[in-house]
Protein backbone atom coordinates (compact mmCIF):
# COMPACT_ATOMS: atom_id res chain seq x y z
CA UNK A 1 0.00 0.00 0.00
CA UNK A 2 1.24 3.52 -0.80
CA UNK A 3 1.15 5.53 2.39
CA UNK A 4 0.41 9.24 2.59
CA UNK A 5 3.49 11.44 2.97
CA UNK A 6 1.73 13.37 5.73
CA UNK A 7 0.37 10.29 7.54
CA UNK A 8 2.03 11.24 10.85
CA UNK A 9 0.46 14.71 10.87
CA UNK A 10 -2.94 13.27 10.01
CA UNK A 11 -2.68 10.57 12.66
CA UNK A 12 -1.71 13.16 15.29
CA UNK A 13 -4.77 15.18 14.28
CA UNK A 14 -6.97 12.16 14.99
CA UNK A 15 -7.63 11.16 11.39
CA UNK A 16 -8.90 7.69 10.52
CA UNK A 17 -6.81 6.30 7.67
CA UNK A 18 -8.05 3.54 5.37
CA UNK A 19 -6.90 1.83 2.19
CA UNK A 20 -8.54 2.43 -1.19
CA UNK A 21 -7.24 0.89 -4.41
CA UNK A 22 -3.85 0.24 -2.84
CA UNK A 23 -3.45 3.79 -1.53
CA UNK A 24 -3.89 5.22 1.95
CA UNK A 25 -6.61 7.87 2.28
CA UNK A 26 -7.98 9.95 5.16
CA UNK A 27 -11.49 8.65 5.73
CA UNK A 28 -12.57 11.25 8.29
CA UNK A 29 -11.19 13.40 11.07
CA UNK A 30 -13.76 15.18 13.24
CA UNK A 31 -16.88 13.58 11.76
CA UNK A 32 -18.88 13.81 8.56
CA UNK A 33 -21.32 16.48 9.65
CA UNK A 34 -18.68 18.81 11.17
CA UNK A 35 -16.49 18.49 8.09
CA UNK A 36 -19.42 19.07 5.75
CA UNK A 37 -20.59 22.16 7.63
CA UNK A 38 -17.02 23.53 7.66
CA UNK A 39 -16.81 23.36 3.86
CA UNK A 40 -20.23 24.91 3.31
CA UNK A 41 -19.71 27.70 5.88
CA UNK A 42 -15.94 28.10 6.20
CA UNK A 43 -13.18 25.87 4.82
CA UNK A 44 -11.94 22.29 4.89
CA UNK A 45 -8.40 21.02 4.28
CA UNK A 46 -8.33 17.58 2.66
CA UNK A 47 -5.38 15.40 1.67
CA UNK A 48 -5.85 14.42 -1.99
CA UNK A 49 -2.33 12.97 -2.22
CA UNK A 50 -3.90 9.59 -2.97
CA UNK A 51 -4.43 10.87 -6.51
CA UNK A 52 -1.87 9.99 -9.17
CA UNK A 53 0.21 12.99 -10.33
CA UNK A 54 2.30 13.24 -13.48
CA UNK A 55 4.33 15.87 -15.30
CA UNK A 56 4.89 15.66 -19.06
CA UNK A 57 6.75 18.06 -21.40
CA UNK A 58 4.18 20.00 -23.44
CA UNK A 59 5.72 19.18 -26.82
CA UNK A 60 5.38 15.44 -26.28
CA UNK A 61 2.70 15.39 -23.64
CA UNK A 62 -0.38 16.35 -25.57
CA UNK A 63 0.03 13.37 -27.90
CA UNK A 64 0.67 10.96 -25.04
CA UNK A 65 -2.20 12.22 -22.89
CA UNK A 66 -4.60 12.60 -25.81
CA UNK A 67 -4.25 8.86 -26.39
CA UNK A 68 -5.16 8.10 -22.79
CA UNK A 69 -7.89 10.63 -22.05
CA UNK A 70 -11.34 11.32 -23.53
CA UNK A 71 -10.97 15.11 -23.62
CA UNK A 72 -8.82 17.09 -26.01
CA UNK A 73 -5.53 17.88 -24.29
CA UNK A 74 -4.17 19.72 -27.34
CA UNK A 75 -6.88 22.35 -26.95
CA UNK A 76 -6.00 23.36 -23.36
CA UNK A 77 -4.90 26.99 -23.34
CA UNK A 78 -1.85 28.12 -21.41
CA UNK A 79 -2.62 28.48 -17.73
CA UNK A 80 -5.89 26.58 -17.96
CA UNK A 81 -7.10 23.10 -17.04
CA UNK A 82 -9.25 20.43 -18.63
CA UNK A 83 -11.58 18.19 -16.63
CA UNK A 84 -11.94 14.85 -18.37
CA UNK A 85 -11.68 11.12 -17.68
CA UNK A 86 -9.44 8.19 -18.45
CA UNK A 87 -11.30 5.30 -20.10
CA UNK A 88 -10.22 1.70 -20.39
CA UNK A 89 -10.18 -0.11 -23.73
CA UNK A 90 -13.89 -0.89 -23.48
CA UNK A 91 -14.67 2.80 -22.99
CA UNK A 92 -15.46 2.60 -19.28
CA UNK A 93 -14.26 5.16 -16.77
CA UNK A 94 -11.07 4.33 -14.86
CA UNK A 95 -9.92 7.76 -13.71
CA UNK A 96 -11.39 11.22 -13.14
CA UNK A 97 -8.69 13.59 -14.41
CA UNK A 98 -7.56 17.18 -14.48
CA UNK A 99 -4.92 18.19 -17.01
CA UNK A 100 -3.23 21.58 -16.53
CA UNK A 101 -1.24 23.42 -19.18
CA UNK A 102 1.54 25.21 -17.32
CA UNK A 103 4.04 26.87 -19.66
CA UNK A 104 6.19 24.09 -21.18
CA UNK A 105 4.60 21.26 -19.26
CA UNK A 106 1.35 19.43 -18.70
CA UNK A 107 0.34 18.26 -15.24
CA UNK A 108 -2.04 15.33 -14.94
CA UNK A 109 -3.95 14.75 -11.70
CA UNK A 110 -5.87 11.48 -11.71
CA UNK A 111 -8.37 10.19 -9.18
CA UNK A 112 -8.67 6.57 -10.18
CA UNK A 113 -10.52 3.41 -9.30
CA UNK A 114 -7.37 1.46 -10.05
CA UNK A 115 -3.95 1.08 -8.47
CA UNK A 116 -1.02 3.43 -9.15
CA UNK A 117 0.49 0.70 -11.34
CA UNK A 118 -2.67 0.28 -13.43
CA UNK A 119 -2.93 4.02 -14.09
CA UNK A 120 0.78 4.27 -14.97
CA UNK A 121 0.41 1.36 -17.39
CA UNK A 122 -2.45 3.10 -19.20
CA UNK A 123 -0.33 6.23 -19.58
CA UNK A 124 2.75 4.37 -20.70
CA UNK A 125 1.55 1.81 -23.21
CA UNK A 126 4.00 -0.69 -24.64
CA UNK A 127 6.28 0.98 -27.16
CA UNK A 128 5.92 4.49 -25.75
CA UNK A 129 9.21 6.29 -25.18
CA UNK A 130 10.57 6.16 -21.66
CA UNK A 131 11.40 9.25 -19.72
CA UNK A 132 8.58 11.46 -21.04
CA UNK A 133 6.30 10.84 -18.12
CA UNK A 134 7.57 12.10 -14.75
CA UNK A 135 5.69 10.39 -11.93
CA UNK A 136 5.13 12.84 -9.08
CA UNK A 137 2.73 10.57 -7.24
CA UNK A 138 5.07 9.64 -4.40
CA UNK A 139 7.28 12.74 -4.43
CA UNK A 140 4.53 15.37 -4.08
CA UNK A 141 1.53 15.99 -1.87
CA UNK A 142 -1.80 17.30 -3.12
CA UNK A 143 -3.81 19.26 -0.58
CA UNK A 144 -7.37 20.44 -1.16
CA UNK A 145 -8.69 23.73 0.22
CA UNK A 146 -12.46 23.75 -0.24
CA UNK A 147 -15.14 25.98 1.13
CA UNK A 148 -16.88 29.30 1.21
CA UNK A 149 -13.74 30.82 2.79
CA UNK A 150 -11.18 28.81 0.77
CA UNK A 151 -10.20 31.95 -1.16
CA UNK A 152 -9.29 33.71 2.11
CA UNK A 153 -6.90 30.91 3.11
CA UNK A 154 -5.16 30.85 -0.26
CA UNK A 155 -5.05 34.66 -0.41
CA UNK A 156 -3.32 34.78 2.98
CA UNK A 157 -0.77 32.27 1.76
CA UNK A 158 0.02 33.63 -1.71
CA UNK A 159 -1.43 37.14 -1.92
CA UNK A 160 -4.45 38.79 -3.51
CA UNK A 161 -3.50 37.69 -7.06
CA UNK A 162 -5.16 34.34 -6.39
CA UNK A 163 -8.57 36.01 -6.39
CA UNK A 164 -8.24 36.62 -10.14
CA UNK A 165 -7.77 32.93 -10.93
CA UNK A 166 -10.62 31.58 -13.01
CA UNK A 167 -12.13 28.17 -12.30
CA UNK A 168 -9.93 25.49 -13.89
CA UNK A 169 -6.71 27.46 -14.09
CA UNK A 170 -3.20 26.91 -12.74
CA UNK A 171 -0.46 29.13 -11.32
CA UNK A 172 2.88 28.37 -9.68
CA UNK A 173 3.81 30.16 -6.43
CA UNK A 174 7.02 30.06 -4.40
CA UNK A 175 6.86 28.52 -0.93
CA UNK A 176 9.95 28.00 1.26
CA UNK A 177 12.17 28.07 -1.83
CA UNK A 178 10.14 25.48 -3.73
CA UNK A 179 7.57 25.77 -6.51
CA UNK A 180 4.03 25.00 -5.44
CA UNK A 181 1.32 24.47 -8.03
CA UNK A 182 -2.01 26.10 -7.27
CA UNK A 183 -4.92 24.59 -9.19
CA UNK A 184 -8.23 26.44 -9.06
CA UNK A 185 -10.48 23.40 -9.04
CA UNK A 186 -12.61 21.49 -6.57
CA UNK A 187 -15.76 19.38 -6.60
CA UNK A 188 -17.85 20.73 -3.76
CA UNK A 189 -19.46 23.69 -5.60
CA UNK A 190 -17.85 26.03 -3.05
CA UNK A 191 -14.54 27.78 -3.78
CA UNK A 192 -11.89 25.15 -4.29
CA UNK A 193 -8.14 24.90 -4.76
CA UNK A 194 -5.62 22.08 -4.99
CA UNK A 195 -2.03 22.68 -3.92
CA UNK A 196 0.70 20.37 -5.20
CA UNK A 197 4.00 20.62 -3.36
CA UNK A 198 7.20 18.56 -3.19
CA UNK A 199 7.67 16.32 -0.15
CA UNK A 200 10.39 18.57 1.30
CA UNK A 201 7.96 21.39 2.07
CA UNK A 202 4.80 19.32 2.48
CA UNK A 203 4.68 19.38 6.27
CA UNK A 204 5.35 23.14 6.45
CA UNK A 205 2.71 23.82 3.81
CA UNK A 206 0.20 21.61 5.59
CA UNK A 207 0.91 23.36 8.91
CA UNK A 208 0.57 26.79 7.29
CA UNK A 209 -2.74 25.85 5.63
CA UNK A 210 -4.12 24.27 8.78
CA UNK A 211 -3.21 27.33 10.86
CA UNK A 212 -4.74 29.82 8.46
CA UNK A 213 -7.82 27.67 7.93
CA UNK A 214 -8.38 27.39 11.69
CA UNK A 215 -8.48 31.21 11.95
CA UNK A 216 -11.26 31.17 9.34
CA UNK A 217 -13.26 28.50 11.18
CA UNK A 218 -11.88 25.68 9.06
CA UNK A 219 -11.22 22.05 9.94
CA UNK A 220 -9.34 19.06 8.58
CA UNK A 221 -11.47 16.83 6.36
CA UNK A 222 -11.46 13.28 5.13
CA UNK A 223 -12.63 12.01 1.79
CA UNK A 224 -15.90 10.63 3.18
CA UNK A 225 -17.31 14.12 3.68
CA UNK A 226 -16.68 14.78 -0.01
CA UNK A 227 -19.23 12.11 -1.00
CA UNK A 228 -22.13 14.28 0.18
CA UNK A 229 -20.42 17.51 -0.91
CA UNK A 230 -19.96 16.21 -4.46
CA UNK A 231 -23.47 14.82 -4.62
CA UNK A 232 -25.02 18.10 -3.44
CA UNK A 233 -23.02 19.96 -6.10
CA UNK A 234 -23.67 17.21 -8.68
CA UNK A 235 -20.00 16.74 -9.32
CA UNK A 236 -19.00 13.41 -10.79
CA UNK A 237 -17.74 11.06 -8.06
CA UNK A 238 -15.68 8.23 -9.47
CA UNK A 239 -15.71 6.44 -6.11
CA UNK A 240 -19.52 6.43 -5.97
CA UNK A 241 -21.62 6.40 -9.17
CA UNK A 242 -18.45 6.19 -11.27
CA UNK A 243 -17.40 2.90 -9.70
CA UNK A 244 -20.84 1.30 -9.94
CA UNK A 245 -21.90 2.48 -13.42
CA UNK A 246 -18.62 3.13 -15.28
CA UNK A 247 -20.26 3.84 -18.65
CA UNK A 248 -19.54 7.56 -19.29
CA UNK A 249 -22.65 7.95 -21.47
CA UNK A 250 -25.02 6.57 -18.83
CA UNK A 251 -23.19 8.74 -16.29
CA UNK A 252 -23.85 11.86 -18.38
CA UNK A 253 -20.15 12.60 -18.91
CA UNK A 254 -20.45 13.40 -22.61
CA UNK A 255 -19.26 16.94 -21.83
CA UNK A 256 -15.87 15.47 -20.86
CA UNK A 257 -15.46 13.77 -24.27
CA UNK A 258 -14.20 15.26 -27.52
CA UNK A 259 -16.12 13.09 -30.00
CA UNK A 260 -14.19 14.67 -32.89
CA UNK A 261 -10.83 13.52 -31.58
CA UNK A 262 -9.16 10.90 -33.77
CA UNK A 263 -8.28 8.34 -31.17
CA UNK A 264 -8.11 7.54 -27.48
CA UNK A 265 -8.37 4.32 -25.52
CA UNK A 266 -11.94 3.07 -25.66
CA UNK A 267 -13.05 5.66 -28.24
CA UNK A 268 -14.53 3.09 -30.62
CA UNK A 269 -16.55 1.40 -27.89
CA UNK A 270 -17.90 4.74 -26.66
CA UNK A 271 -18.79 5.88 -30.17
CA UNK A 272 -20.57 2.58 -30.90
CA UNK A 273 -22.66 2.83 -27.74
CA UNK A 274 -23.44 6.46 -28.56
CA UNK A 275 -24.54 5.53 -32.09
CA UNK A 276 -26.77 2.74 -30.74
CA UNK A 277 -28.54 5.23 -28.49
CA UNK A 278 -28.79 5.42 -24.73
CA UNK A 279 -31.14 2.97 -23.02
CA UNK A 280 -30.50 4.18 -19.46
CA UNK A 281 -29.61 7.43 -17.81
CA UNK A 282 -28.53 8.69 -14.42
CA UNK A 283 -30.91 10.95 -12.52
CA UNK A 284 -30.99 12.63 -9.11
CA UNK A 285 -33.25 11.14 -6.43
CA UNK A 286 -34.29 12.23 -2.96
CA UNK A 287 -35.92 10.37 -0.10
CA UNK A 288 -38.67 11.93 1.93
CA UNK A 289 -37.32 13.82 4.97
CA UNK A 290 -36.72 11.41 7.83
CA UNK A 291 -36.63 8.36 5.54
CA UNK A 292 -33.39 6.42 5.22
CA UNK A 293 -34.27 4.29 2.22
CA UNK A 294 -31.57 5.21 -0.28
CA UNK A 295 -28.63 2.84 -0.41
CA UNK A 296 -26.35 1.82 -3.25
CA UNK A 297 -27.90 -1.17 -5.01
CA UNK A 298 -31.45 -0.48 -3.79
CA UNK A 299 -34.00 -1.17 -6.55
CA UNK A 300 -36.32 1.56 -7.79
CA UNK A 301 -39.93 0.56 -8.59
CA UNK A 302 -42.68 2.05 -10.70
CA UNK A 303 -45.88 0.37 -9.57
CA UNK A 304 -45.11 -3.33 -9.29
CA UNK A 305 -42.19 -3.29 -11.70
CA UNK A 306 -38.52 -2.75 -10.98
CA UNK A 307 -37.18 -0.02 -13.23
CA UNK A 308 -33.71 0.84 -11.97
CA UNK A 309 -31.20 1.02 -9.21
CA UNK A 310 -29.66 3.54 -6.82
CA UNK A 311 -25.97 3.97 -7.69
CA UNK A 312 -24.94 6.68 -5.20
CA UNK A 313 -26.46 7.89 -1.97
CA UNK A 314 -25.57 10.14 0.94
CA UNK A 315 -27.26 12.08 3.67
CA UNK A 316 -27.30 15.74 2.68
CA UNK A 317 -26.79 17.94 5.74
CA UNK A 318 -27.71 20.96 3.59
CA UNK A 319 -31.11 19.52 2.66
CA UNK A 320 -31.55 17.42 5.82
CA UNK A 321 -32.59 14.41 3.79
CA UNK A 322 -31.05 11.58 1.85
CA UNK A 323 -30.20 12.26 -1.78
CA UNK A 324 -28.69 10.04 -4.42
CA UNK A 325 -28.39 9.09 -8.03
CA UNK A 326 -30.28 6.29 -9.75
CA UNK A 327 -29.96 4.73 -13.18
CA UNK A 328 -33.39 4.57 -14.84
CA UNK A 329 -34.71 3.71 -18.32
CA UNK A 330 -34.30 6.71 -20.61
CA UNK A 331 -38.07 7.19 -20.87
CA UNK A 332 -38.43 7.57 -17.11
CA UNK A 333 -35.22 9.47 -16.33
CA UNK A 334 -36.84 12.85 -15.73
CA UNK A 335 -36.88 15.08 -12.66
CA UNK A 336 -40.15 15.59 -10.82
CA UNK A 337 -41.45 12.00 -10.83
CA UNK A 338 -42.44 9.77 -7.90
CA UNK A 339 -41.44 6.14 -7.54
CA UNK A 340 -40.75 3.76 -4.67
CA UNK A 341 -37.49 2.23 -3.54
CA UNK A 342 -36.56 -1.09 -1.95
CA UNK A 343 -39.76 -2.89 -2.97
CA UNK A 344 -42.97 -2.36 -4.92
CA UNK A 345 -44.98 -0.09 -2.67
CA UNK A 346 -41.85 0.63 -0.60
CA UNK A 347 -40.58 3.99 0.62
CA UNK A 348 -41.39 6.90 -1.68
CA UNK A 349 -38.58 8.47 -3.66
CA UNK A 350 -38.74 11.42 -6.03
CA UNK A 351 -36.50 12.23 -8.96
CA UNK A 352 -35.00 15.69 -8.59
CA UNK A 353 -33.16 18.34 -10.58
CA UNK A 354 -29.50 18.54 -9.82
CA UNK A 355 -27.71 20.27 -8.27
CA UNK A 356 -30.27 20.55 -5.47
CA UNK A 357 -28.42 23.25 -3.50
CA UNK A 358 -27.33 26.80 -4.28
CA UNK A 359 -23.92 27.16 -2.60
CA UNK A 360 -22.83 30.26 -0.69
CA UNK A 361 -19.80 30.65 -2.97
CA UNK A 362 -22.04 31.40 -5.94
CA UNK A 363 -23.77 34.15 -4.00
CA UNK A 364 -20.67 36.14 -3.00
CA UNK A 365 -19.43 38.99 -5.19
CA UNK A 366 -15.74 39.66 -5.86
CA UNK A 367 -15.86 43.08 -4.15
CA UNK A 368 -17.17 41.36 -1.01
CA UNK A 369 -14.10 39.13 -0.78
CA UNK B 1 -57.11 10.20 -14.00
CA UNK B 2 -54.82 7.36 -12.82
CA UNK B 3 -51.26 7.71 -11.59
CA UNK B 4 -49.75 6.36 -14.77
CA UNK B 5 -51.54 8.93 -16.92
CA UNK B 6 -50.32 11.71 -14.60
CA UNK B 7 -46.79 10.38 -14.89
CA UNK B 8 -46.96 10.24 -18.68
CA UNK B 9 -48.36 13.77 -18.84
CA UNK B 10 -45.59 15.07 -16.58
CA UNK B 11 -42.95 13.32 -18.69
CA UNK B 12 -44.41 14.62 -21.95
CA UNK B 13 -44.54 18.19 -20.68
CA UNK B 14 -41.01 18.15 -19.26
CA UNK B 15 -39.64 16.34 -22.30
CA UNK B 16 -41.08 18.96 -24.66
CA UNK B 17 -39.52 21.83 -22.71
CA UNK B 18 -36.15 20.06 -22.47
CA UNK B 19 -36.06 19.31 -26.19
CA UNK B 20 -36.86 22.87 -27.17
CA UNK B 21 -34.40 24.33 -24.67
CA UNK B 22 -31.53 22.05 -25.66
CA UNK B 23 -31.95 22.78 -29.37
CA UNK B 24 -31.99 26.52 -28.76
CA UNK B 25 -29.01 26.45 -26.36
CA UNK B 26 -26.95 24.42 -28.83
CA UNK B 27 -27.80 26.86 -31.64
CA UNK B 28 -27.32 30.09 -29.68
CA UNK B 29 -24.18 29.03 -27.78
CA UNK B 30 -22.70 27.13 -30.70
CA UNK B 31 -22.21 24.04 -28.55
CA UNK B 32 -20.46 21.06 -30.16
CA UNK B 33 -22.92 18.53 -28.76
CA UNK B 34 -26.09 16.86 -30.00
CA UNK B 35 -29.16 17.20 -27.73
CA UNK B 36 -28.72 13.58 -26.60
CA UNK B 37 -25.18 14.40 -25.40
CA UNK B 38 -26.37 17.14 -23.07
CA UNK B 39 -27.37 15.62 -19.75
CA UNK B 40 -30.02 17.78 -18.10
CA UNK B 41 -28.05 17.97 -14.85
CA UNK B 42 -24.72 19.02 -16.33
CA UNK B 43 -23.49 22.28 -14.84
CA UNK B 44 -23.86 25.10 -17.35
CA UNK B 45 -21.54 27.72 -15.85
CA UNK B 46 -17.99 27.15 -14.58
CA UNK B 47 -17.69 23.39 -14.11
CA UNK B 48 -19.32 21.11 -16.69
CA UNK B 49 -19.94 22.97 -19.92
CA UNK B 50 -17.74 25.81 -18.66
CA UNK B 51 -19.87 28.64 -20.04
CA UNK B 52 -19.04 32.23 -19.04
CA UNK B 53 -21.03 35.31 -18.00
CA UNK B 54 -21.76 36.32 -21.61
CA UNK B 55 -23.14 32.85 -22.23
CA UNK B 56 -25.24 33.24 -19.07
CA UNK B 57 -26.87 36.31 -20.60
CA UNK B 58 -27.56 34.34 -23.79
CA UNK B 59 -29.14 31.55 -21.72
CA UNK B 60 -31.44 34.07 -20.02
CA UNK B 61 -32.47 35.54 -23.39
CA UNK B 62 -32.98 32.04 -24.80
CA UNK B 63 -35.33 31.01 -21.97
CA UNK B 64 -37.23 34.29 -22.11
CA UNK B 65 -37.79 34.19 -25.87
CA UNK B 66 -38.60 30.48 -26.08
CA UNK B 67 -40.98 30.27 -23.15
CA UNK B 68 -42.14 33.87 -22.60
CA UNK B 69 -41.09 33.89 -18.96
CA UNK B 70 -38.77 36.40 -17.34
CA UNK B 71 -35.77 35.35 -15.23
CA UNK B 72 -35.16 38.05 -12.57
CA UNK B 73 -31.64 39.56 -12.68
CA UNK B 74 -30.76 38.28 -9.21
CA UNK B 75 -31.96 34.72 -9.80
CA UNK B 76 -28.74 33.10 -11.00
CA UNK B 77 -29.68 29.92 -9.12
CA UNK B 78 -31.90 28.84 -12.02
CA UNK B 79 -28.94 28.93 -14.41
CA UNK B 80 -27.15 26.01 -12.75
CA UNK B 81 -28.34 23.30 -15.14
CA UNK B 82 -30.88 22.56 -17.86
CA UNK B 83 -33.04 20.86 -15.25
CA UNK B 84 -33.07 23.92 -12.97
CA UNK B 85 -34.04 26.06 -15.97
CA UNK B 86 -36.84 23.64 -16.83
CA UNK B 87 -38.08 23.72 -13.22
CA UNK B 88 -38.23 27.51 -13.44
CA UNK B 89 -40.15 27.45 -16.72
CA UNK B 90 -42.68 24.94 -15.38
CA UNK B 91 -43.15 26.93 -12.16
CA UNK B 92 -43.66 30.17 -14.08
CA UNK B 93 -46.11 28.57 -16.53
CA UNK B 94 -48.08 27.01 -13.66
CA UNK B 95 -48.24 30.26 -11.78
CA UNK B 96 -49.41 32.12 -14.91
CA UNK B 97 -52.09 29.50 -15.56
CA UNK B 98 -53.40 29.93 -12.01
CA UNK B 99 -53.92 33.66 -12.45
CA UNK B 100 -57.57 34.63 -13.00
Amino acid sequence: MRELLLREQWTKAGAVLVERHGVQVVSHVSGLRAEHVAVRDAVGITDFSFMQKYRVPLEKGDDLLDGALAGNVAKIRFGRMLHTFMPDNSGHVVGDCYVANNDEELILLCEGIATDGDIRERLQPAGASDGILEDLTESHVLLGIDGFKAWAVVKELFGADVLGLAYLSVEVFPFEGESVYLFRAGKTSEFGYLLMAPAGVAAKLSDALTGIAARHGGVLCGVDAHNALRLEGRFFNIHAEGASVRDPLVLGLQWMIDFEKDRFHGAEAIKQRRAAGLKQKIVGVAAAPGQECLGVGAKVFHGQGGIGEVVAAAFSPSLNRQIGLAVLPIGLAFAGLRFTVGAAGGSPVETISMPPIFPKSLQVKLDEM
Amino acid sequence: MDQDTDLQKAIARRSEIIEKLKKELIRRLNLRYSPEDLHEDVSLLGAGLGLDSLDALEIVLCVESCFHVRIPDDNIAVLRSINTLVDFVIKEQDSRNKQP
